[in-house]
């Protein structure tokens, strides 16, 4: 007889709950899309550039805008010959031979699907120019861009110079606190500055990431945070929608590492999947390597050793629930990592695990059977879309560790455009009680076939007795 | 009712019903018989379908030894005649030996058949298994009330304690009613075709299937539990629908007793077009033909029967799939470039 998923209507609930705090890279870009829908008048632009922001803004700012202006470029991706943007987002000149540095994520549609759109920047003054894509670095999130006009210049008498903003040096580190200010030009309206504190890095975070204290929207995705000198800090790349003004900046020197590596590089040619999947296979090494090395916490069950992560990069929320009805209580533990990679129409580089502790003495064994039994249907295994995944594929078998017998179930997905990158996904349940039993799913996006094994081993390996039997 | 005529025996011609019940006969004592509508006729049909002067056959007598012969003779018809199985156009004639059996014939929509006293007769035919079992209801009620403890511990598994008393109380009317229900659909249509309502029958149809979809609903997945057979339940849906089309078999058995054949080709037929869509639609929605991603049917540890592996084989035994994956993954991101490609094309 069909057993309804009646329970998991509760869970999906708290699901949401803890997903919602998740860093949502993405919206700045995307939350620019209802925007303007036509590229607005240079002039509209300019004039729109002198206008000062609401909020109140000390002389210093007004002074380091007026330095920084001319470096200052919004960057539109448009459709090739439709003449309609798809996204803006914000950057600025990095040399005076026309480099400049933004997000991946504003330059994403360009990078990956090339013969579709065309990338060009707009100055502080409505100077409008063509872009070509120098050099990636996908896991913080920057492109490094050269103005086309720079190139074609360069064959002609006199190269154009162009106006760079210099990096602050890494010897002289921000105090938690400092004033820093970050522009761009949000939801297209025009340039803007806008003023916080530098509130050190993101805990918790794979990649570093600074901590801004103040207000970044869509749009300014790419603008440079300065300090007071007028030295860029970091490059604004994302906000929480559910805080206020918590923000967040690449740092600089991952930005002028960028530059370092992509100074003298010829333009990308096509799509450029190939570099994103290079990358994101060095972050998988690497992510793995930190996962496995960082062991798992103790004292996670009574009865059970459960694998439930150290707080470095990830986080742990725990709910508890006591049936009303007189059925299943259930206790239940959510690890996400806040770090995820940016690649275009998805994300991925990301681990998720969670484990739901089941007590069914109110039930007795065939009722808790049958709850059991449904929680551990209940489970998808299918996350992106057939344009960008295979279907997944299952292997499972009843599995023992030291004694304690286990039901597993690992499915596997491949990317189609991005070779030799997995996800993988473990579903165990615990088969040594009647009454009562702990579920455990275990996800990793984007890593290699050789460590979508060793992550399951490893996962699989942590279930064992609190006790020896 | 038929309306036999006594006396000794010389002729019978009879109107039949589609389902083999005499509507009427008449006694022929003299040859030609005329059919018609039209009162002087010695066989009156009164349907639109027949002439006032319909038909005539005659009966001529051969040479000793012989067998006689109709003489089968179309009136003024549109329609003409249908003998055996073929057609006599109106004023045409046709002669046919006498087989030494019944004659069919067919004027207008009225189904005739004609008998000679010296006809051989079919064997006595036992009553039919449905009109057989009707009167015992003794095991039907025994499987109904196996079917409904099944189905009220079902419910009993699925309910938390506090919300078990109103829940036992709907499954138990929501069963009786529905059963009740597909029974009595079931007898109207019985009835309709064959006068009967054979409602004994289907309730004893409906509860045998139905005992056995619960089995399957429990059996497959217990088996694949104690075994880690996740092939049984993959495809258990197979079983599933053979019982469901042999349910309906013997349902239509009940409606058209005559055609067995034609009802067990129907439900055959039912039966390998469910399973095809279905598996049609698995590879479609996960690429496979069974229809569970994994074996997801948990029971009591102690009805485990199969062992278990150490971690490092089963992640070991994963090593296969990267290559299936692969292919995959390939396979189908040439077909959208492809796509692309055409769309692209201007």
């Amino acid at each position: 007889m069909g057993i309804r998923d009646w329970r998991w209507g509760a869970l999906a609930a708290q699901l949401l709950l803890a997903s919602s705090s998740l860093l949502a890279q993405t919206n700045a870009r995307t939350g620019a899309q209802p925007g303007p829908p036509a590229v607005p008048p240079p002039d509209a632009a300019a004039s729109a550039a002198a206008a000062v922001p609401s909020a109140p803004v000390s002389l210093s700012a007004r002074k380091v805008y007026e330095q920084a202006r001319p470096s200052l470029v919004q960057i539109r991706t448009v459709l090739k010959g439709r003449a309609s943007q798809t996204s803006v987002g914000s950057g600025f000149f990095v040399t005076p031979q026309g480099h400049i540095l933004t997000n991946f994520h504003v330059v994403s549609e360009a990078a990956l699907k090339p013969e579709q759109h065309d990338l060009l920047y707009v100055t502080a003054d409505g100077r409008e120019a063509p872009l070509v894509i120098v050099q990636l670095d996908v896991l913080h999130d920057l492109a490094l861009l050269r103005a086309a006009d720079a190139t074609a210049a360069a064959t002609g008498a006199s190269p154009r110079r162009f106006d760079a903003l210099a990096f602050r040096p890494a010897s002289e580190p921000l105090a938690q606190g400092e004033r820093i200010y970050s522009l761009g030009n949000p939801l297209d309206v025009g340039f803007a500055v806008t003023q916080g504190t530098y509130n050190g890095l993101v805990r918790r975070s794979f990649y570093p990431q600074i901590f801004f204290g103040g207000a970044l929207s869509a749009g300014m995705s790419g603008g440079p945070a300065l300090d007071e000198e007028g030295h860029v800090v970091g490059i604004n790349v994302a906000r929480r929608v559910d805080g206020e003004q918590v923000s967040f900046l690449v740092p600089a020197e991952f930005a002028s590492a960028l530059l370092a590596r992509g100074r003298d590089a010829a333009p990308l040619t096509g799509p450029a999947y190939a570099i994103v999947d290079e990358q994101l296979l060095k972050h998988q090494a690497a992510l793995v390597d930190r996962f496995v090395q960082q062991g798992w916490k103790e004292a996670t069950h009574p009865r059970y050793r459960l694998p439930v992560p150290p707080d470095v990069f990830m986080r742990c929320w725990g709910t508890s629930t006591i049936s009303t009805t007189g059925g299943l209580d259930f206790e239940r533990s959510d690890c996400v990592m806040d770090t995820r990679i940016f690649v275009g129409d998805f994300t991925t580089g990301t681990i998720s695990l969670r484990h739901e502790s089941y007590d069914g003495t109110k039930l007795g064994a065939l009722r808790f059977a049958a709850r059991y039994s449904a929680s551990f249907r209940n489970e998808s295994f299918v996350r992106l879309s057939a344009q960008h995944q295979t279907k997944p594929r299952c292997a499972e078998d009843y599995v023992e560790r030291d004694g304690l017998p286990l039901r597993a179930v690992v499915c596997m997905r491949a990317y189609k455009k991005l070779p030799q990158l997995y996800d993988v996904a473990v579903l165990v349940a615990t088969l040594d009680q009647s009454q009562a039993g702990v579920q455990g799913r275990f996800d990793a996006q984007g890593v290699s076939f050789a460590n979508a094994q060793r992550l399951a081993q490893h996962y699989l390996d942590a279930f064992r007795w609190a006790q020896p039997h | 009712m038929p309306i036999t005529p006594a006396g000794p025996a010389a002729a019978l011609l009879e109107a039949v019903d589609r389902d083999g019940t005499v509507r009427q006969a008449w006694r022929i004592e003299r040859w030609p018989v005329s059919i018609g509508r039209a009162l002087d006729n010695d066989v009156v049909l009164s349907e639109p379908h027949v002439a006032a002067h319909h038909a005539t056959i005659d009966l001529v007598a051969a040479a000793d030894g012989a067998p006689a012969t109709f003489v089968v003779r179309a009136g003024e018809t549109r329609n003409g005649v249908v003998v055996g199985r073929e057609r006599v156009a109106g004023g045409a004639a046709r002669e046919v030996a006498d087989s030494g059996r019944e004659l069919d014939l067919q004027v207008g929509r009225t189904q005739l058949r004609l008998r000679l006293p010296g006809h051989a007769l079919a064997a006595e035919q036992p009553m039919s298994a449905i009109a057989s079992t009707e009167h015992r209801w003794l095991p039907t009620v025994a499987i109904a009330v196996a079917v409904l403890a099944i189905v009220l511990a079902n419910a009993w598994i699925d309910t938390d304690p506090d919300a078990l008393a109103r829940t036992m109380g709907s499954v138990l009317l929501t069963t009786i009613a529905g059963g009740a229900l597909w029974c009595g659909l079931w007898a109207l249509l019985s009835k309709t075709f064959t006068r009967q309502s054979h409602f004994g029958w289907h309730v004893r149809v409906f509860v045998v299937a139905s005992l056995a979809l619960l089995l399957l609903s429990v059996v497959p997945p217990l088996i694949a539990f104690a075994f880690s057979w996740p092939w049984v339940t993959d495809f258990s849906f197979i079983a599933v629908y053979a019982t469901a089309a042999a349910a309906i078999y013997f349902h239509l058995l009940a409606v058209e007793p005559a055609r067995r054949r034609l009802m067990r080709a129907v439900a055959a037929a039912g039966f390998l077009a469910g399973v095809a869509l279905s598996l049609w639609f698995n590879v479609q929605r996960t690429g496979r033909l069974g229809e569970e991603l994994y074996m997801n049917h948990l029971f009591p540890p102690q009805l485990r029967l199969a062992g278990t592996k150490p971690v490092d084989r089963f992640i070991g035994g994963l090593a296969p799939m990267q290559a299936v994956l692969d292919k995959k993954a390939r396979e189908q991101s040439n077909g959208d470039n492809d796509g692309r490609g055409g769309d692209d094309d201007d």
